[in-house]
């Protein structure tokens, strides 16, 4: 028999909860496998698929490194850990739920910066007035990069951030941020907009296969068997 | 991944040979060797070349938690030590070593470079530096190449003669060189769809009522941060923009003319022509960058480059963000072998006097072994 495939699936929060939902919606079971301290978990019925809780960025990184066959998690992070999805990771089904928009936001007193096109001038003139790059603060480095050097921004500077990206500006360690949003109640409460264009990512839970990880025929078998499972329940 | 070389015996002695070569043109010009270390402050890149350099920059930390590179370029430390070093300018500095990029390939190549710093004659300057890169090419052991130059002077010029709504010149000068992006603003100028939304609430306010009215705008907004910038510099920027009585929209005619002007693309001398043509109207403007540019054919033609192996290309920028003026590069079989041009803004940048000039050229050592094995 061949090596089982692996599904990586949130081991915690509000996603882990929407993809139990998911499953149980599609009839299909989960088990925690005992002793494995809950990292581990069998699905009912498949007994070639091993499901590996992670954390939803760590689900996300091993998608792209081809450490796990199958995962689900937010395209954010997935489009993330893997810039240029070809050859990596491949988004099999969008599931309706885990919605947040990666977007720009700036300070609300910035009254002057309404579009990307304003804030390629403010960069600019940061830097010539204040002789250091204007500094964005953000946990999603390669959207940032690609979406400016769309918009035609280079003059700025990514400060990595671990948490609470939405304080950065008020904190005094970014000028402004690229961050998840759903509703915008968080950053308004940091007194941030977001920008007219500034919308990087619609981004919700996907359940996707990595292109990276080794396939042999009984894996691609027993993914597409659980695959067909899930979609037929929901469509 | 890289292919992590290794280099042999006879890998190095070809390699020393070329280095030797071209070295040899530089020293023989007065310029003296210099060697920065591999390891830098990751800062100094940071901040002097923008997103798409650091991207391809390998960063590292030391156990202090210091923020450190392997620097992707020599220019940079080299132009630095000039400035911290306080000798007298101009300075003539040359460097052959290893240079490091994430991009494909191996992740670092061997670069030989010369820099000509704070020569005020720009004109003589770019010409000593262009005349130097040809030696060093043929001293390297290739004497077919076909060269691009530009300049990002000649457009400068151009959009500060033209009718452009000021805060408008600069996203103009800073873009170019982006295809693409470059057509879809002036487009979006012309629609007029650009212009600043919190306009419409200063339209019809005098001079005097301006100030008050932007700032009690910022203070609606409450207890939101600045993030960096000053009031003032929020208001300035207002200032200017509500003064600009012209409309902001650009004039489908100098869209049409910048739009033609960056599609020249041609033999030097003819390129040149075209251009005249087109400019017309800011002839007055356009007469000295354009001057220059033939001074600078006019060298080539003397060192014996063949006339129909120099192209002309109005949008060549390079992707490396501080050249301001001047570009050229060397092309082979082998792909690029070489390049260089103006950057006056950097050694200011780095602490030197304002105005401070700077020019210089590198070299792909190996590249232009490779282009003598397929020549």
């Amino acid at each position: 028999m061949s090596e089982p495939v692996t599904l990586a699936i949130p081991s915690k929060g509000r996603l882990k909860e929407q993809v139990d939902a998911y499953f149980a919606k599609a009839g299909v079971a989960l088990k925690q496998a005992a002793g494995a301290r809950g990292y581990r978990a069998t699905v009912e019925g498949h007994a070639d698929i091993d499901v590996m809780l992670l954390s939803s960025s760590e689900i996300a990184a091993a998608l792209a490194g081809g450490d796990a066959h199958l995962g689900v998690t937010g395209e954010d992070l997935i489009r993330e850990a893997a810039p240029v999805l070809e050859g990596r990771v491949a988004l099999l089904k969008p599931l309706g739920f885990g919605f947040a928009d990666v977007v720009v936001a700036v300070p609300r007193s910035w009254i002057d910066v309404s579009t990307m096109a304003d804030l390629d001038d403010i960069c600019a003139a940061y830097a010539h007035r204040h002789k250091k790059r204007l500094r964005i603060a953000t946990k999603y480095a390669q959207l940032t990069r690609a979406f400016f050097a769309h918009a035609g921004i280079s003059d700025y500077r990514i400060v990595p951030s671990a948490g609470a990206t939405e304080g950065a500006p008020t904190a005094g360690t970014a000028e402004a941020i690229v961050d998840i949003t759903t509703t915008g109640s968080t950053l308004k409460a940091n007194g941030l907009k977001v920008l007219d264009d500034g919308v990087i990512l619609k981004s919700q839970a996907q359940l996707a296969m990595s292109l990276a990880a080794e396939w042999d025929e009984a894996q691609r078998a027993a993914a597409a068997a659980l695959v067909e499972r899930l979609s037929a329940k929901i469509g | 991944m890289p292919a992590f070389p290794t280099y042999g015996p006879q890998e190095l002695d070809e390699l020393n040979k070329v280095a030797g070569a071209v070295l040899g043109v530089f020293a023989a010009r007065g310029y003296t060797r210099h060697e920065p270390a591999v390891l830098q402050p990751a800062q100094i890149f940071v901040d002097r070349s923008g997103e798409e350099i650091r991207r391809r920059t390998y960063e590292l930390n030391d156990p202090s938690g210091h923020e450190l590179c392997l620097r992707p370029d020599l220019t940079i430390p080299t132009c630095k030590w000039q400035v911290e070093s306080g000798n007298p300018y101009p300075a003539r500095l040359c460097y052959h070593g290893l240079a490091f990029r994430h991009e494909s390939g191996d992740g670092q190549f061997y670069q030989a470079g010369a820099e000509l710093l704070g020569l005020d004659d720009r004109g003589a300057g770019d010409i000593e530096i262009m005349a130097l890169a040809v030696e060093a090419v043929r001293a390297g052991g290739v004497d077919k190449f076909d060269m691009i130059v530009g300049d990002l002077g000649l457009f400068a010029t151009l959009v500060d003669a033209l009718d452009v709504p000021a805060q408008w010149r600069g996203r103009l000068k800073r873009h170019f060189w982006r295809t693409g992006y470059f057509e879809s603003l002036l487009a979006r100028m012309v629609a007029g769809g650009d212009a600043q939304r919190a306009i419409g609430a200063l339209r019809g306010l005098k001079l005097m009522e301006l100030k008050p009215a932007i700032e009690k705008l910022i203070d609606g907004e409450g207890e939101a941060p600045l993030g960096g910038r000053t009031r003032e510099e929020i208001i300035e920027r207002l200032m200017i923009q509500a003064c600009d009585t012209t409309a902001p929209r650009l004039d489908a005619d100098v869209a049409n003319m910048i739009t033609g002007f960056l599609k020249v693309s041609g033999p030097g001398e003819a390129a040149l022509e075209q251009i005249r043509e087109l400019t017309k109207p800011m002839a007055a403007d356009m007469v000295r960058p354009l001057a220059a540019m033939a001074d600078r054919f006019a060298a080539l033609k003397s060192l014996g480059v063949p006339p129909e192996r120099v192209r002309f290309v109005a949008h060549f920028g390079r992707a490396l963000e501080y050249y301001t003026g001047f570009v050229f590069e060397f092309w082979t079989r082998a792909g690029e072998v070489g390049g260089g041009g103006r950057y006056d803004t950097l050694l200011e940048s780095l602490g030197a006097p304002r105005g401070t000039t700077a020019v210089g050229c590198a070299i792909r050592t190996e590249r232009l072994i490779k282009a003598r094995a397929l020549a």
